[in-house]
């Protein structure tokens, strides 16, 4: 199955990705990622409801 | 913090321009969802179908009732890396 | 010069509301104002206005993007249209 998780696996991600968001975004950090929070929660809830399949099955660029 | 910025304006400067971006690209995708789209793929190929979401990495999108020449598929996902580009109306 | 993808976002944002011309796969090109350049996938969001009370969105992959050349220099006209393209009621989508 496909990994949908943007984080990889580290040991605290939420921390490390709030301090990779302050980074990039400065103040607007918390807003970004609420939005992009909203944004992952629709896709993930997508899957998991409808389960989706690949198209084409295999990539059209290797 | 002001101390930062004081030592490096530009810094600030680069993220207010891509907290700007990023919030604009969101909401387009935001916008998509539901709505028809035709996705242009490498290879030619080229389907409709309604947009679902995609993953923030952009990675991944998920669409629905997806037109595929061998028939309708009702949930699918489109690799980004095989899309070219996509369009929709609002 | 930096390929499209490497570009900073101030970079990017300099392209904003301009009319532009993005070449991808050698041949194949877009036109259309720049609405705006995602910072994650380098895509670029192109809004067109083919008839009146009409807004087409074309999203080109970043990946896929060769070149962007600017057309036309953005005015106030065009750079309101843009900013006011998502009503709040639009953008309430996003918390569904």
């Amino acid at each position: 199955a496909p990994r949908f998780s943007a984080a990889p696996p580290m040991e605290r991600p939420g921390e490390r990705r709030s301090a990779e968001m302050k980074k990039l975004y400065g103040k607007d950090a918390p807003r970004i990622q609420a939005m992009e929070a909203a944004m992952q929660l629709t896709f993930d809830r997508n899957c998991d409801r409808k389960q989706p399949k690949y198209w084409p099955v295999i990539p059209l660029r290797l | 913090s002001p101390r930062y910025a004081a030592l490096c304006p530009a810094a600030e400067g680069e993220q207010r321009a891509r907290s700007e971006l990023r919030e604009r690209f969101l909401r387009t995708l935001a916008a998509a969802a539901h709505k028809a789209a035709r996705f242009t793929m490498y290879e030619r190929v080229q389907v409709q179908a309604r947009f679902g979401a995609s993953d923030v990495d952009v990675l991944n999108f998920h669409v629905a009732d997806l037109q595929t020449p061998i028939g309708v598929q009702r949930d699918a996902l489109l690799r980004a890396q095989d899309v070219i580009s996509f369009s929709f109306d609002l | 010069m930096r390929e499209w993808r490497e570009k900073e976002a101030l970079e990017w944002s300099r392209y904003a509301f301009n009319l532009v011309r993005v070449t991808v796969c050698g041949d194949v090109q877009y036109e259309g104002w720049v609405f705006t350049v995602d910072p994650v996938s380098a895509s670029v969001v192109l809004v067109n206005f083919p008839k009146k009370g009409q807004t087409c969105v074309q999203v080109v992959m970043g990946h896929a993007v060769e070149t962007v050349e600017i057309l036309k220099e953005a005015d106030e006209n065009i750079t309101m249209q843009l900013t006011n393209m998502f009503s709040p009621a639009a953008t309430e989508t996003l918390s569904n």
